[in-house]
């Protein structure tokens, strides 16, 4: 029977990475729930596979000239973190500052954005918006290159305060100005070479030339300001201390984590966790990672209410996926191939539509990318010679009553591992029926690809096609 | 810029910089080159890696040190006679044939390009041998080759730990090597080389070293070790050797080439210094608006701390090497650094 | 005999990469030209008169063919203001037409969307080839992405069709659940449902499908195969879309140029051929348009990004001439060395969404802009 405490962990692990195989878990469930919480959200090394060897065979992902191979180089470390907290949280932060690689071009210096937001992500807000003022990706995405003291463009100071802090309603255009007359001076090292080249989508003559920051202190306004009430001569930083003391701010990044972490939908106990989580956003200093420790120790998520109550992104489909049957450990010829299933499924990693990011939840889901989704999933984990596809029918096996299962066993055998995952009675009733197809199945001395194997393969396949694979 | 030690016995004159990427299928210029073989007649033969949404490019081009694009050849991506996959290295034997390892194939490719009188521009293709195994002669991700006064191949063998020696045909003769940190233990070997006592040199990737064995790969000597400093290397990926048995590594994982004394004794490293390219001059031409940016703008730029690493900062710096993967040398003194991040190979003459 | 009046389709070939003008329609008559264009040009006695002064690439013989019978419309310095360089973002902006803004919708999402508001066929608007590109992307909007209509549809992968069937009929089972649920599970069932009815009913068109006409083996020739395939299976497919390329040529422009039009032209002339044996060359039209053109002057291999272009509208009931100016070669002319277009490429779309599909286009295209009468009425 699925224990609380497996099915609690299996829902951590959903959340603050891409789920877990049976042996993740168990690793977890040995520290406990407290335990693995604390050890998510602090990642250490994350061990994942090494660069050298990546660039060695994968020359576009050494160059990371073009989008698919750039896609492709953060696929690999989402597939063999051992710290995916880290990387969840630097796909939360990508989807909420979406940049996007249209108007860049530069896959390397969107690559160095999403390594500031592993570096800093956890962190106090205010230092990432400090961080993400002076990220030169985000500088030419919202023309804080075009920003001078002679000539202000407001497009950054807009945006930072009305997607990525407050919101509409909680300042007025005047503090548009001034915040836009503080980050003046903020742009990149050869602004305007790199300007040319990003429109023209330049890689002559040698390749992209990456960026780096550059304050031009005799572009900047020094001059006073007001913003929000307060006088100065603000320069960034004091404009991000005053945004972060808010409390829209802090019911704005509550709301966000929450809907990335929690739930796609806020309900009243929603809600509740959200102000909790906006409490320990001024109590801990702004610090990230106590405000999810909040959500993730609130009764509201490890309630029933939070199970499944989110619909998984492309990116944590694929990538769940792709870990759950322990595929691509190796550098993998075609593996950019496997990361543009993202992009069909309408997830691309490093190319967010617009600067609202993607419409997330149920908005995922429409036919083409339904069947993208089922399509992928369901060939993933119905491939008996993937490691952890053995690695589930080995458990089955040992599982089972002197080595056979009934189908209702072998299907429920395959929710717990794939999972544990919830499914209603008819979704249940499908599974078992389909199952007996071939009655009892016999898995005493099964062998590499045999029919006894290719029977759970196809049963784990029709769960991965499951509605309630879809949900988080 | 190069730095030399005072004691330094070698000097390296920048000579040119040649290339420019070419993203389609075809025509002047480079697509992530990962090697290249110096004729004595002159022609420059560049084996293009490519990526793979261009995989259908894959080929070798031919250029010499004029400028000049003088054809290609190569059928792209695939398994069929002239493709390749994950092509890494190429060697010219005495007999103009060109032999070109595939770590995804598990083969070498040949080809004669002796051609006519007029200076072909192209090559005939002659065979392929190798298939993927552990025993005598198969090969597990063949990549760095080199060849003897002999005409005999030697490949390295990466994924088995080993050198192989194969006549010119790809008949085994001998192998040596075994996983390792040891004398004569290989950790994803790469590169290779033969001096003119037809001793042979491995660059030995994962171990940041490299070893000297004899023609029959008896150990005789191991260079360097980890690390970022003047005689350490970082992944280093490609070997040469010249006449007076100095030794040129290229160290790709800290983005400069190292050059070694005969006996291992660190000599210089260079970090690279490419100007304008004339097929780059050409381009520049026809777009000069961005000609004027590039003028005023400092293109070796100080980079924050986070980006203080060879990697991020040839990423940055245009003129730096970005991906040095191979060194090769002609008769006439000169090193050829091929990057592959940059499309192009900076040429030096040693005086 | 009777025919049935059938709702007109449009079907749209995109030429990914930047498609360059001057070597599509070439002024061949013009010094300038040849002077501009020292090495990447189309010699004079190559070229394929259209006129005095115009002429096609040699590689586009099916498409000179169709002008000849007034099927083709030129749409000479085609493009926008402020041109953008930037193969995605200029690309965005003829999928969504919007140049000033970052568009999200995409003007044939939206157009679909107007031709069945309530989402009753989902096979309106279908796409070839994998990944929707954004014109036809539209919130609410179902389009099916067919990237082999062999294997369409639900788990291509299991090679068994006895277990695949068996397996498709669970999933039906499991997607056809008792309503009045949670709103996402009832989403993702009739989503499932719809994504099974759309891929029944597409596996049955190559199978009714009879023609003489032999596709080349291109991608793209077999991409427009699969279009007439679905076009003639009268599934209401009004938008059929598909791409080729890659037309981003920088470096050995003319080998690859050549190549690449002799795969258009020659699967346009194979589409109509198709349509007319089965009498079906009134009701498509065929759009064929590209993100930019190129500069002016070569750099000595290729071509680089340019600015405004050229689009062809070809069909049974298309106006054939030329629409639109060609842009002049002068200095004074240039902008930046690209060529300056003339026309906005939304009034294109306008004549499409108006006299084409009868559909409103204002909303559709942000604004009104004057269109060419490219249809018969």
């Amino acid at each position: 029977m699925i224990s609380n405490d497996t099915a609690l962990m299996a829902h951590l692990l959903r959340r603050a990475g891409f789920g877990a195989n049976r042996d993740e878990l168990e690793s977890y469930l040995e520290i406990g729930y407290d335990g693995a919480v604390e050890a998510l959200l602090n990642p250490s090394d994350p061990g994942n596979m090494p660069d050298d060897l990546i660039r060695r065979y994968h020359v576009d992902q050494s160059e990371l000239r073009d989008l698919p191979g750039s896609s492709a180089y953060w696929m690999y470390r989402m597939i063999s973190t051992s710290c995916p907290m880290e990387e969840k949280i630097a796909l939360f932060w990508h989807g909420l500052f979406a940049t996007g690689y249209s108007k860049l071009n530069q896959a390397r210096s969107q690559l160095n954005q999403v390594e500031m937001f592993r570096r800093s992500g956890l962190g106090s807000f205010e230092d990432l918006l400090v961080e993400l003022s002076k990220d030169p990706a985000m500088i030419v995405w919202l023309d804080n290159n075009e920003n001078h003291g002679a000539s202000i463009n407001e497009n950054y100071g807009r945006e930072l305060l009305e997607l990525f802090s407050m919101g509409i309603g909680n300042y007025s255009e005047d503090d548009i100005k001034g915040c836009a007359r503080a980050f003046t001076g903020w742009t990149l090292g050869n602004a305007e070479y790199m300007s040319v080249r990003a429109a023209k989508d330049s890689i002559w003559p040698y390749g992209r030339i990456a960026w780096h920051f550059d304050y031009r202190e005799e572009d900047h306004d020094d001059g006073e300001k007001t913003f929000l009430g307060e006088t100065g001569r603000f320069n960034g930083e004091d404009i991000i201390a005053i945004i972060v003391k808010q409390e829209a701010t802090a019911r704005f990044v509550a709301t966000r984590l929450f809907q990335f972490f929690a739930a796609d939908e806020i309900t009243e106990a929603g809600e509740k966790t959200i102000e909790a989580m906006m409490a320990t956003y001024f109590s801990s200093g702004y610090q990230i990672r106590d405000m999810l420790r909040t959500l993730f120790h609130s009764d509201y998520f490890k309630s029933e209410e939070a199970r499944f109550a989110r619909v998984k992104g492309p990116v944590e489909m694929v990538v769940g996926a792709i870990r759950m049957a322990g595929n691509y450990q190796d550098p993998y010829l075609g593996i950019e191939g496997v990361a543009n299933t993202m992009f069909y499924m309408g997830q691309g990693l490093l190319r967010p539509p617009t600067v609202e990011g993607w419409h997330e939840g149920a908005e995922w889901i429409d036919s083409g990318a339904l069947v993208e989704r089922v399509n992928f999933v369901a060939k993933e984990l119905s491939n008996v010679s993937s490691p952890g596809v053995r690695s589930i029918i080995e458990r089955l096996e040992a599982g089972a009553d002197q080595g056979v299962l009934q189908p209702s066993e072998l299907a429920d055998g395959c929710l717990d591992l794939l999972g544990p995952i919830q499914v209603s009675e008819e979704t249940r009733s499908v599974l078992v029926e389909y199952a007996s197809r071939h009655g009892d199945l016999d898995l005493n001395g099964h062998q590499p690809g045999d029919q006894a194997e290719q029977r759970v393969g196809d049963i784990l396949r029709l769960v991965a096609a499951t509605r309630e694979y879809q949900l988080a | 810029m190069s730095t030399q030690t005072k004691s330094s016995e070698i000097v390296l004159d920048y000579v040119k910089t040649i290339g420019i990427v070419n993203n389609g299928y075809n025509g002047r210029g480079f697509a992530n080159p990962y090697d290249i073989a110096v004729g004595g007649d002159g022609r420059i033969f560049v084996l293009n890696r490519c990526d793979p949404l261009r995989a259908s490019a894959i080929r070798v081009g031919i250029c010499n040190l004029e400028d000049e694009y003088l054809g290609e050849f190569g059928r792209g991506f695939g398994a069929g006679d002239e493709q390749f996959a994950w092509p890494v290295a190429m060697v010219l034997d005495s007999r103009y044939r060109l032999h070109i390892t595939d770590e995804h194939n598990h083969r070498v490719t040949t080809y004669d390009t002796s051609g006519d009188a007029s200076g072909n521009a192209s090559a005939k293709y002659l065979s392929h041998w190798g298939k993927p195994g552990t025993g005598d002669g198969e090969l597990n991700g063949p990549a760095g080759i080199a060849v003897d006064s002999s005409d005999n191949l030697f490949v390295v063998d990466q994924h088995n730990s080993r050198v192989q020696k194969f006549t010119s045909d790809g008949k085994f003769i001998a192998n040596w090597g075994s996983f390792g940190g040891g004398d004569g233990q290989f950790n994803l070997p790469w590169g290779a080389a033969v001096d003119k006592d037809d001793n042979v040199y491995i660059a030995d990737w994962r171990n940041n070293r490299i070893q000297k064995f004899t023609n029959d790969g008896e150990f005789l000597a191991a260079f360097g070790n980890s690390g970022e400093g003047e005689g350490q290397f970082q992944r280093p990926t490609s070997v040469a050797v010249d006449p007076e048995g100095f030794i040129y590594v290229a160290d790709w994982g800290n983005e400069r080439v190292q050059v070694l004394g005969p006996d291992g004794s660190f000599q210089m490293i260079l970090r690279g210094e490419a100007t304008v390219s004339k097929w780059a001059e050409a381009y520049f031409d026809s777009n000069p608006e961005e000609k004027a940016e590039r003028d005023i703008s400092n293109l070796k730029p100080e980079l924050p701390a986070h980006l203080n690493t060879p990697y991020h900062i040839s990423s940055q710096t245009e003129p730096y090497f970005w991906g040095p993967v191979s060194v090769s040398l002609d008769r006439e003194g000169r090193l050829y650094v091929a990057e592959t991040n940059r499309h192009r190979f900076q040429v030096y003459q040693k005086r | 005999m009777t025919t049935t009046k059938r709702e007109k389709s449009l079907i749209v070939i995109q030429l990914s990469g930047g498609n360059d003008y001057l070597n599509t329609v070439i002024p061949y008559s013009e010094g300038k030209y040849y002077d501009y264009r020292s090495t990447v040009n189309i010699p004079q006695n190559k070229v394929i008169p259209i006129d005095d002064h115009y002429g096609f690439n040699p590689s586009m013989g099916p498409v000179k063919s169709l002008w000849d019978e007034g099927k083709v419309a030129i749409i000479n310095g085609i493009g926008y203001q402020n041109p953008n360089r930037s193969h995605f973002r200029s690309m965005d902006i003829w999928h969504t037409a919007e140049p000033d803004s970052i568009g999200k919708e995409g003007w044939l999402g939206r157009a679909i969307r107007d031709i069945d508001p309530q989402g009753e066929n989902v096979l309106t608007g279908i796409n070839f080839g994998r990944g929707l590109p954004r014109a036809l992307a539209c919130p609410g909007v179902s389009v099916a992405s067919v990237g082999d209509l062999d294997t369409y549809g639900l788990f291509p992968d299991v090679q068994d069709e006895e277990l695949r069937m068996f397996t498709l009929e669970a999933f039906s089972k499991m997607y056809g659940g008792a309503a009045g649920r949670d709103p996402v599970m009832e989403l993702l069932g009739q989503t499932g449902q719809d994504a099974l009815q759309g891929a029944d009913i597409l596996r049955t068109a190559p199978a009714m499908y009879s023609s003489s006409v032999e596709y080349a083996p291109d991608s793209l020739a077999q991409n427009v195969k699969s279009i007439s395939q679905v076009f003639h299976a009268n599934v209401g497919a009004r938008v059929l879309y598909t791409q080729h390329g890659p037309f981003d040529t920088h470096a050995g422009e003319l080998i690859s140029h050549a190549k690449l039009w002799d795969e258009v032209a020659g699967s346009v002339g194979c589409l109509m051929d198709d349509l007319k044996e089965h009498g079906t060359e009134n009701d498509a039209s065929i759009l064929i348009f590209s993100e930019f053109g190129r500069r002016i002057q070569d750099n000595g291999s290729g071509s680089d990004h340019g600015s405004g272009g050229v689009a062809f509208m070809i069909g049974g009931a298309v106006n054939g001439g030329t629409y639109g100016e060609y842009p002049s070669l002068a200095e004074a002319e240039q902008i930046e060395g690209d060529l300056r277009s003339n026309n906005d490429f939304r009034s294109v779309y306008t004549g499409i969404l108006e006299d084409w599909l009868g559909l409103d286009a204002a909303p559709i295209v942000n604004g009104q802009f004057e269109k060419f009468d490219l249809f018969k009425s």
